[in-house]
């Protein structure tokens, strides 16, 4: 009956784990915030650039001479390909990653996300507090901002005199608007590349219309410089507008923030510059037609109004208002013989009625009854007073006269 | 000094082109104002013609130019 008794010590003997088990249960304990996504700072070792794209290398702290600690690294290819400059062995770095345990190996490694250069920490902190200075002093400010030229006459670049940068913008710019470049040549990277940058663009800004301030694309590192106050004010405090072409367009220093205008490469800078030739001859076709028309229409305007004006000088138009005159002149000469021949006719009359008048006075008439007018020397005899014998008298009748001689004067009486 | 020579190579290609549109702008615009004469519209359409022309030529004949600055100087 023993055997029904179960010894306490078959109790108190796990059970063995699987080697899987017990990788899952470290897998569990690694899966803590302190080791997940985190920074890390160190040297790197071992570096392998694996033949698929994987980085391989390990994180070491030094102590005392020796090595005091060390975590394998790996970074899969997805994240190596966004690394912007190629870790080196010995280079002091900061790797963002997790703790993981690649139980295959029964190891565990920091799977890396991204390496940084020991030393960006301050310089990005260093951006930060130019960028609020300058910032306070309004370098940033959107209002500061001038509208580029429209013809740029000469058009100044600050650049490297060696690379591909200036050969885009010329380009562009030959084929766009042929205008003037003039080079301002300078270091772009470097210890002392802030200084050169700044005095090269002093230099040529009081020659040109447009600055154009340009790098190719560069780490975080190269593109540096360019986030130096002395850059920063050279081209805020530059007398022409100033545009910004450096690094990517995923880059932005604190000269972009400063620039007039930021153009994402320097070939865009260039097109922000000058305007495109082809579009300009369009736009002079369109004036040209403009200036044609203007001149067509203004013709048949004039034709029109000179129209308007024959309309107006019409001979019937003319015609009429003659007539309308000379209707007007025959009525009043009709009114004018009528009240003329109606007077001559009433004169006529009266002249009759005097006439008749006259006649019934006249001596003649008296004569015809009869009675005859004797006349001596000239003189009416109106009686024998003034006649003696042998007088000649001329006697006149209605019909004639005649001449006698007084033979005897009789007197009447005396008066 | 060297730079002088800039202040005045290029400038024929680029002010001139900007003012001499505005000049041919105005004209046009003294065209289609009925207040100007027959006569001095003919007058300003050759004047237009001549500097359509002109812009042309300017546009044509132009040519990048590059020097470079001194880093010395």
């Amino acid at each position: 009956m023993d055997w029904f008794s179960t010894p306490d010590e078959a109790v108190t003997i796990a059970a063995p784990l699987r080697v899987s088990e017990l990788s899952a249960i470290i897998q569990g304990l690694l899966d803590d915030p302190r080791l997940q996504d985190i920074r890390v700072r160190g040297e790197v070792t071992n570096y392998k650039h694996h033949g698929r794209g994987h980085r391989y290398f390990s994180l070491s702290e030094k102590g005392g001479g020796s090595t005091a600690a060390v975590i394998k690294c790996v970074m899969w290819r997805s994240a190596a390909d966004h690394l912007p400059f190629a870790p080196e062995e010995g280079m002091e770095v900061i790797v963002s990653g997790s703790v993981t345990v690649y139980a295959p190996h029964g190891a565990y490694q920091l799977q890396v996300r991204s390496i940084e250069k020991a030393g960006l920490g301050e310089k990005y902190l260093l951006i930060e507090q130019w960028k609020k200075e300058l910032s306070a002093l309004g370098l940033f400010a959107v209002e500061r901002k001038r509208t580029l030229p429209r013809f740029p006459a000469r058009i100044g670049v600050v650049t490297s005199e060696t690379g591909a940068v200036i050969h885009d913008i010329r380009n562009v710019v030959e084929r766009r608007y042929p205008s003037e470049i003039i080079i301002s040549p300078t270091a772009v990277q470097g210890e002392q590349a802030h200084r050169e940058i700044a005095a090269a663009i002093r230099r040529v800004s009081g020659y040109v219309d447009v600055v154009i301030v340009a790098r190719g694309g560069g780490s975080f590192e190269d593109l540096f410089p360019f986030n130096h106050p002395d850059v920063v004010k050279a081209i805020a405090s530059s007398p022409v507008p100033v545009v910004s072409a450096i690094g990517h367009e995923t880059d932005i220093t604190l000269s972009d923030l400063a620039a007039d205008m930021r153009a994402p490469t320097p070939s865009a800078a260039a097109e922000l510059v000058v305007p495109d030739r082809v579009v300009l001859l369009l736009q002079l076709e369109e004036l040209r037609v403009r200036l044609s028309s203007s001149l067509l229409s203004r013709v048949a305007w004039a034709r029109d109004e000179m129209t308007g004006l024959r309309d107006r000088l019409r001979p019937q138009r003319f015609l009429r208002k003659v007539d309308e005159r000379r209707n007007a002149v025959a009525d009043l000469t009709d009114r004018l013989e009528r009240g003329y021949r109606t007077r001559i006719e009433r004169e006529r009359l009266l002249l009759a009625g005097m006439e008749n008048t006259l006649e019934g006075r006249s001596p003649l008439a008296i004569l015809a009854r009869g009675y005859c007018v004797t006349e001596k020397d000239g003189t009416i005899v109106r009686g024998v007073r003034g006649i003696v014998p042998d007088d000649c008298l001329t006697i006149r009748f209605y019909d004639g006269s005649s001449q006698v001689r007084v033979e005897r004067v009789d007197h009447d009486r005396d008066l | 000094m060297a730079a002088a020579r800039y202040a005045w190579s290029g400038w024929i290609m680029t002010e001139t082109y900007e003012v001499t549109i505005e000049q041919l702008k105005q004209i046009i615009e003294k065209i289609e104002d009925g207040n100007t004469s027959l006569e001095e519209s003919m007058r300003l359409y050759e004047q237009g013609a001549a500097l359509v022309k002109r812009c042309e030529t300017l546009l044509a004949e132009a040519e990048v130019k590059i020097s470079s600055l001194s880093q010395d100087a």
